[in-house]
């Protein structure tokens, strides 16, 4: 389990991580969203001890993340970076040696990672003469070489094609399955819903929401109703515990205050006319995620 | 399709010198085999062996060409050889061709450096005065011997009595008959040591840029320590720097030795050593520098700007080498040939030029090495305070108070 306890860190007068604790377990893919500037990548950078936090710890397996600790961890920083001159294989190689690999494992790994993502045949390519796709599928084989247990990703789908995010997705499931925990950020929030076992929504530097989206979904907030009757759309504005919150066609899109029973906001549609369509709707990451941080 | 890891798990990062040896062979490697390292190394190789080379092939030998004419030529000629060996040059006896007219033309034209008939001297310029001093004592020689001769005199007698052998010069500041080509190695090393202390000083700076600007630092630094980063990256250039010093050295020294300019003796060995150890001291404490002022910025086209006291400083040394290297004994070749940073240019001419007491040299290594272990460790915090800083220029201050965050 990787551990981020109480994590603090100022900048000059900007507070980027204000007490964030956060837990994720071995075969866990985390997904950790929140708006620009809420702490994600500072977050990121204190686990890999680019920089220091002011005050907190980072744990995995229950001791402080030290050397060798990060020499199992697999990191794709925010700002892409690799050597440009520098031949794709002898790159790998080089990042898993400063890992802590033995010359024929770091040579053997990158082959398969290089053949994983597909990029066999750039091996002997400089980096700056691949396109920004395969670039940035170099830089997540540079994150995989030595094989880590814990993976952490900042943005690692932007830029790719849908096909490099099939890859990489199924590349990570099958990472997390052996036992690893990955810890990725991104904005694309179908895809964090899609990919993740669990979500993180950090806000101004503290974690304002975290569990599976099911979970999210479900913890405490209101239930949401597309309902629409025959020849009106005002029966629901004087019904009490219901907000009319949008309108879908001829629906009206109702969230549904604590305490409140779609039974009585049935029979309410049906008293009111000749019910058209009734149907429960679950409300995407991306909405939950706006009531978090606009909360 | 995704690997397995199964099998594949080391232990764990090595350790700080493990670190450096894989950064420095990265950086060893990475530059020998760019196209532009092997361009540079021929490019110097060609200059430094055609500076050697050329000079004398233009110059040729110290042999000098001369026709005599007149009633004693023959004698006057002989006379000529005897007095030119004495003096150290060489003379070459030109036979003289069917009419004066022609010789004097070949000596107008510089086809022949004199023609000497009877009393007059023809050349194109104002002959060399050795030449001239030979040419002169040969034809007094012969005239006195015919005079002497015409009293009843036995020639042979007379040419013997006559022929008396150049003074011997004796100096008060050098009568090491080795200085002189010692000074000369001393210079080539002052101008090389020059050049790669700068050339490579200045690649460790774009090479920390270049893990800046690329970004690539930061996927670095997950596993690296900065201090290990710089120490590999340092030594591999450095190391780099001094494979190609030793090439060139060895290219020079063989060109020189090859032409007749040089006998390579102990002493020519042991200026060399110098020039070695001192590009060790100076590279280390310039490089250092270097780095620690390129980690401040984040784009290659900034390097030149933060790099400029650095260049200026050893500009500065440069020419202070020269001025030792023309007055060797002064009091400020005395002072700057031990006070770092400067003794790293300006020692190796005194030391050539055998005007540095051995106790002078131990002071200047032990000062170097001592600013050269401050200065790591100054550097090394620098460095680790900027290193991660991106956007415009990181203050030195800020730089300071960063490292550790």
């Amino acid at each position: 389990m990787l551990e981020l306890l109480d994590l603090r860190r100022t900048f000059g007068a900007t507070v980027a991580l204000d007490g964030l604790t956060m837990r994720v377990p071995r075969g866990q893919v985390f997904g950790f969203v929140g708006v620009n500037g809420a702490g994600k990548t500072t977050a990121m950078r204190i686990v890999l001890g680019v920089l220091a936090p002011d005050s907190g710890q980072v744990r995995w397996e229950g001791s402080p993340v030290d050397a060798q600790v990060r020499a199992r961890i697999g990191y794709m920083p925010e700002e892409r970076g690799l050597y440009p001159k520098m031949r794709v294989r002898d790159h790998l190689v080089y990042l898993a040696r400063l890992h802590g690999a033995s010359t024929a494992t770091a040579a053997a790994s990158a082959e398969r990672w290089m053949a994983a993502l597909g990029v066999a045949e750039r091996a002997g390519d400089r980096v700056e003469a691949l396109s920004l796709g395969n670039q940035q599928r170099v830089q997540l084989a540079a994150a995989l070489v030595h094989d880590p247990e814990v993976l952490v990703l900042d943005e690692p789908f932007s830029g790719l094609d849908p096909v490099g995010v099939d890859v990489l997705a199924s590349v990570l499931r099958q990472r997390v399955d052996d036992g690893a925990a990955l810890v990725f950020s991104s904005h694309q929030l179908e895809l964090v819903e899609r990919l993740c076992d669990a979500v993180g929504i950090i806000r101004a530097g503290r974690l304002v929401a975290s569990g599976t989206v099911e979970e999210l979904r479900g913890h405490g907030r209101q239930r949401r109703l597309e309902v629409e009757v025959e020849g009106t759309d005002r029966w629901a504005a004087e019904l009490a515990g219901v907000r009319v919150v949008d309108r879908a066609g001829a629906a009206l899109v109702l969230d549904l205050a604590d305490g409140t029973r779609p039974d009585d906001v049935l029979a309410a549609a049906l008293r009111a006319g000749r019910l058209v369509r009734f149907t429960p709707v679950q409300p995407s990451l991306a909405e939950l995620f706006r009531e978090a941080v606009l909360a | 399709m995704s690997p397995t890891a199964a099998g594949s798990r080391e232990p764990g990062a090595g350790g700080f010198w493990a670190t450096v040896r894989l950064v420095g062979r990265r950086e060893f490697v990475e530059r020998v085999r760019d196209r532009s390292f092997l361009i540079s190394t021929v490019v110097s190789g060609v200059i430094l062996v055609a500076v050697i080379v050329l000079p004398r092939l233009f110059q040729g030998d110290n042999t000098v060409h001369v026709v005599f004419r007149g009633p004693d030529a023959g004698a006057v000629a002989a006379a000529a050889e005897r007095q030119a060996e004495a003096a150290g040059l060489h003379l070459k006896v030109v036979a003289p061709s069917t009419s004066a007219a022609a010789d004097a033309q070949r000596a107008r034209n510089g086809d022949v450096d004199a023609l000497l008939d009877g009393a007059t001297v023809l050349s194109k310029d104002t002959p060399d005065p050795a030449l001239l001093g030979v040419l002169e004592a040969a034809h007094r020689q012969v005239l006195d011997a015919k005079t002497l001769a015409a009293q009843g005199i036995d020639p042979a007698k007379v040419g013997a009595t006559l022929d008396v052998a150049p003074l011997r010069v004796e100096t008060a500041t050098s009568s090491d008959p080795r200085s002189g080509q010692r000074r000369g190695v001393a210079f080539f090393a002052t101008i090389v040591l020059y050049g790669q202390i700068i050339g490579y000083g200045f690649w460790v700076a774009t090479g920390v840029v270049e893990e800046k600007s690329s970004r690539v630092v930061e996927v670095l630094l997950a596993t690296v320590r900065p201090r290990a980063l710089l120490t590999g990256k340092i030594i591999g250039i450095g190391l780099l720097g001094l494979a190609q010093l030793l090439l060139l050295g060895v290219a020079a020294v063989t060109a020189a030795a090859v032409t007749g300019g040089l006998d390579i003796t102990p002493d020519v060995v042991g200026v060399l050593g110098i020039v070695v150890g001192w590009f060790l001291l100076g590279y280390s404490f310039y490089a250092s520098l270097f780095a620690a002022a390129a980690s401040r910025v984040s784009r290659q086209e900034d390097v030149q700007n933060v790099t400029t006291p650095m260049t200026m400083l050893l500009l500065v040394s440069f020419f202070a080498a020269i001025y030792a290297a023309n007055s060797p004994s002064s009091l400020g070749a005395a002072v700057l040939s031990v006070v770092p940073p400067f003794s790293a240019l300006v020692c190796p001419p005194r030391v050539a030029a055998g005007t540095m007491p051995a106790g002078q040299l131990v002071l200047a290594v032990a000062l170097m090495v001592l600013a050269v272990v401050l200065l790591v460790r100054v550097a090394a915090r620098l460095y680790e305070g900027a290193i991660l800083r991106t956007g415009g220029r990181v203050p030195w201050r800020e730089a300071w108070r960063g490292a550790g965050r």
